[in-house]
């Protein structure tokens, strides 16, 4: 009698019964009690009844496993839930338009609302392929998004970005509870993940513990740092913006030194953040010499000095000797990065006139755009709206057009800094100046919302005066491509509620007699994307 | 009635045809509406719709069903702007014959089996042919089994990809369709990787059962007779499931799953009676993967329909078919989840009945969690079911945030496939289930 298992019948039949004989008798298991059941006449078709008996017995006999562990349970959210309905619009923009998705976001943040538990995984997807979206899913993910983006490191690439207004980075604070030991994830609050996780998960854990202990997280970082990779110490740095304190200084002088020229780049953008530190005297030092004020006949002038070369100390701090086109020279590329780097601040307390009179003063020479390459490179880096402003408002020098944006920002960078009330005043005054148009655009674009009422009708406006003209001049100016994208713009960033309805005004445009049919296509989603916000609004208020 | 429309676009082309400008020679008697509609073609397309059925004929080549002319002419006679006739114009008068004769025909057959053994000649002629068909197929099938283990299943894989094609073809002329589906399901086991020879004679062992049990036809209780012949191929038509006895419940919409990798895309519905605690599989069939046109195959989870549901013969009873229908509406949370152990002796119960069943309806209450890199859901005693397929594990976690949640799915025997689970009230299917209509496009405004 041949009892067998169902290796057994495995190892037979994949060989072949002619070349390895199987008398099947026995079996073993549940099976074993029908085993009289076998075909006693034919060796293949024992095997086989054998086989079904076991398969069988095995199908019928799936026992549940035990000692799985579930995870920790995730912290309870403070914010409610989006409703059901709101939550369709979101998934339906999430289908057909990003941009409109990450308005949707945004409101359901400001309002206090948090994603649906059930939408959080395509919408973490959705952020890990498109970086335009991080911070508008990071800051509806919840405690709930916030414990799930923690079972994948590319859901922590979302979840660990920082969300402006908010204390730290999405994974800080006491309510985030990480998965339980069972899970293969990783807590933002366990030591361990400082040792061995990822560069994502490492830069989180720094992030939540300067969140809670600043001077701890500083200390962390500086004991490893002669351990840590270029990369990485470039990276993490940056960690140390929220909080960033004269205690900091110290460190960061060190770090000033470092072989890795990106380390040292992100070490000056803290340092020259911290006022009164060693660097920014260091660097008003270097400055204010460079520019006097000449009061030559009745007409004030500024005199600016062009350095002949840069000290190591100077050269420590950031200043290059080289500069980015031959067209600017040696000095006065070292005037416009000494100017740039110095506190805008110091320029009003020591030649005693404010922002708008400095901007107006002619300057001796051919110096003029040196100046002011510096200044706006200043005014962006120390993010001055006055500054910003002024610079703004006087005549572009005309050697400015050749330069490179490192050493001439462009305007629409440098009205990035402005108020949002001064960048609406500003974005509309270009879209009343035909000519500005493509510029216009962009300004527009990226004037935070909500859009005032003075900058919703000057959108209307040209968008008016655009498609009337059309319906006039004929196919020559219907080839622009701005208009539709200025429609669209319109559509994500209009009010949708309030008494003026531009869903209705956006509508009334397409309808226009002769308007060219991708313009009104474009004006006609313009307005149902309003209409879509308004939906949603009414579904969450 | 634009319920009806396979999709939303459909519905407005229907919209813009329904005026009575577009159709000539229209009329109605009674329920049954005709009408000549120009289209594409060079002669207008003639349309014929029963309302009462609702069942209808165009001679347009759209390849949905119903096409807009049916839907606009339905529309139009809803409006009230198709004339009422005397009679019927001739194609629907034609149309309408065909349809008499054909019921006819069917009525007299349902009849026949009805009566049971008193066949007409021909039938019992033909139902003796098909079965010494089939026989022989399955003793041929029992030959090529016991030649697999002979020669070693290792042949199997030197044999390609297609190794089981010859014996598929053999059983698809003997008549045994399921048999042959089945052959060429298994032809991808060679290459699947480690410890395939065991998943392959799995598969044999119990194509071999199946072909004894087969052998032995006549002396099986009525039931199992019932799972083999559907096993082996023979199929039971809609109309003689409908003519069975009704199961009338409060039937709540579980799960619905799309089966696209065979020959035909699939979709299985899950339903589980409110009041009976019985499950129904509702299995539909669509060429192209359009459910839209079946009533059964857009039964969304969630929802409950108050119906009657005829079962096929076989044992357990599960694949069926709705009836009549009495209502529907949104559903509450299903209660009755069930902990594993008891979903495992319900799954080794019916295996006892039909042992080739493949997947077994769950409905459970667990928390999903980790051992060793894999899934699973694990119930308030701590057993724990592997869980299959990472598209729907993370909906599923993201809803139980640690914590139990009711799942809905199907059980076999690699483990569970998750296919819905409620988040409060509300069902979310964890998977994508093909839509039937236009994919939503750009959000549109109420």
């Amino acid at each position: 009698m041949t009892t067998v298992s169902y290796d057994d019948l495995v190892a037979a039949a994949t060989v072949g019964l002619s070349h390895r004989p199987l008398r099947v008798t026995g079996l073993t298991g549940a099976a074993g009690e029908h085993a009289g059941a076998l075909d006693c006449g034919d060796q293949a078709a024992a095997l086989l009844d054998a086989a079904a008996l076991m398969v069988a017995a095995r199908r019928a006999g799936a026992r549940a496993a035990a000692g799985v562990a579930c995870p920790l349970p995730a912290a309870e959210d403070t914010a409610a839930e989006l409703p059901a309905r709101a939550a369709d619009l979101l998934e339906q923009a999430r289908l057909a338009d990003p941009a409109l998705l990450a308005s949707l976001l945004a409101t359901t943040a400001s309002l206090g609302y948090r994603a649906p538990a059930p939408l959080l995984p395509v919408l973490l997807d959705t952020a890990v392929k498109d970086r335009a979206l991080r911070v508008p899913v990071a800051a509806v993910l919840g405690a709930r998004g916030r414990w799930l983006a923690g079972y994948r490191g590319d859901w922590q690439q979302v979840a660990g970005v920082a969300v402006p207004g908010t204390a730290g980075p999405g994974t800080a604070g006491p309510d985030t509870s990480g998965p339980g030991a069972g899970g293969p994830a990783a807590a933002a609050d366990n030591p361990a993940i400082w040792e061995t996780g990822r560069r994502a998960e490492r830069r989180g854990y720094l992030a939540a513990l300067r969140a809670r202990d600043p001077a701890a997280a500083r200390d962390l970082l500086a004991a490893g740092w002669s351990q840590e990779t270029g990369d990485d110490r470039a990276d993490l740095l940056g960690v140390l913006a929220p909080g960033l304190s004269a205690d900091d200084e110290e460190f960061l002088e060190t770090v000033l030194d470092d072989r890795k020229a990106s380390a040292r780049a992100a070490a000056r953008r803290l340092l020259a953040r911290l006022p009164g530190s060693a660097f920014t005297r260091r660097a008003a030092q270097r400055a204010t010499p460079l520019l006097r004020l000449e009061h030559h006949g009745r007409r004030p002038r500024l005199v600016a000095t062009r350095p002949d070369r840069a000290d190591a100390a100077a050269i420590r701090d950031g200043i290059t000797a080289r500069p980015p086109t031959a067209a600017i020279g040696p000095g006065a590329w070292l005037l416009t990065q000494m100017i740039s780097a110095a506190p805008l601040a110091g320029w009003v307390r020591c030649l005693g006139l404010d922002p708008g009179q400095l901007v107006s003063l002619p300057v001796a020479g051919d110096l003029r755009v040196d100046v002011h390459a510096g200044w706006r490179l200043a005014a962006i880096d120390q993010a001055s709206s006055p500054w910003a402003e002024a610079l703004l408002a006087v005549p572009e020098p005309g050697q400015a057009v050749q330069r490179p944006p490192d050493a001439w920002p462009r305007d629409f960078q440098v009205a990035a800094v402005l108020s949002p009330p001064a960048r609406a005043a500003r974005a509309a005054a270009l879209l009343a100046t035909a000519a500005a148009m493509p510029n216009a655009l962009t300004e527009v674009r990226s004037c935070p919302e909500p859009w005032p009422d003075s900058l919703a009708e000057a959108v209307i406006a040209a968008l008016r005066r655009t498609v009337t003209s059309a319906a006039r001049l004929g196919t020559a100016v219907t080839r622009a491509g701005w208009p539709e994208e200025l429609a669209s713009a319109a559509g994500r960033s209009l009010p949708a509620t309030g008494p003026a309805d531009y869903a209705a005004a956006l509508a009334r445009l397409a309808h226009v007699d002769k308007c060219p049919p991708h313009w009104s296509l474009a004006l006609h989603h313009g307005a149902a994307t309003i209409a879509v916000r308004r939906a949603f609004l009414e579904e969450i208020r | 009635m634009l319920a009806l429309a396979p999709d939303a676009s459909s519905r407005r082309a229907a919209a813009g045809l329904a005026s009575p400008s577009s159709w000539t020679g229209a009329g109605a008697v009674g329920d049954l509406v005709w009408g000549l509609c120009a289209g594409s073609g060079k002669d207008p397309y003639q349309t014929v719709v029963d309302a009462a059925g609702p069942s209808y004929r165009c001679s347009c080549p759209s390849r949905k069903f119903p096409c807009k002319h049916v839907l606009a002419l339905l529309l139009a006679w809803a409006n009230g702007t198709v004339p009422e006739q005397d009679g019927p114009s001739d194609y629907a008068h034609a149309w309408e014959a065909g349809r008499a004769a054909a019921a006819s025909r069917r009525t007299a057959a349902a009849q026949r089996r009805a009566a049971g053994g008193r066949d007409d000649g021909g039938a019992a002629r033909r139902a003796g042919q098909r079965a010494r068909r089939v026989s022989a197929g399955l003793a041929d099938l029992q030959t090529w089994l016991r030649d697999q283990v002979q020669a070693g299943l290792s042949d199997a894989a030197a044999g390609g990809y297609r190794h089981a094609e010859a014996i598929a073809a053999r059983m698809v002329d003997a008549q045994a369709a399921g048999l042959a589906s089945a052959l060429r399901r298994l032809s991808a086991i060679p290459a699947s990787g480690d410890g395939w020879p065991g998943r392959l004679l799995d598969e044999y062992a119990q194509l071999h059962l199946l072909a004894r049990a087969h052998d032995r036809l006549t002396e099986l209780p009525h039931g199992l007779e019932a799972v083999v012949r559907s096993r082996v191929g023979y199929t039971t038509s809609r109309e003689e499931v409908l003519a069975s006895p009704a199961v009338t419940d409060r039937w709540q919409v579980l799960a619905a799953r799309d089966v696209l990798d065979g020959p035909v895309p699939a979709r299985r519905v899950w339903l589980r009676g409110r009041d009976t605690g019985r499950f129904a599989l509702l299995l539909s069939f669509a060429a192209w993967g359009n459910f839209g046109g079946n009533p059964d195959a857009v039964l969304a989870p969630g929802t409950e329909l108050h119906a009657d549901v005829h079962y096929y013969p076989g044992q357990p009873p599960v694949r069926a078919v709705t009836g009549a229908r009495h209502g529907a509406a949104a559903g509450p949370r299903p209660d009755g989840a069930r902990d594993a152990a008891a979903m495992l002796a319900d799954w080794a119960a019916a295996l006892a009945q039909d042992p080739w069943l493949t997947e077994w309806p769950a409905l459970l209450a667990g928390t999903p969690g980790a051992a060793g890199g894999r899934w699973h859901l694990v119930d308030s005693s701590g057993a724990a079911l592997p869980l299959l397929g990472q598209e729907s594990l993370w909906p599923l976690l993201a809803i139980s945030g640690g914590h139990p949640v009711t799942v809905a799915g199907e059980w076999s025997p690699a483990g569970l496939t998750a296919l819905t689970a409620w988040h409060g009230d509300r069902a979310v299917s964890l998977v994508s289930v093909s839509p039937d209509s236009a994919p939503p496009g750009p959000a549109v405004p109420r």
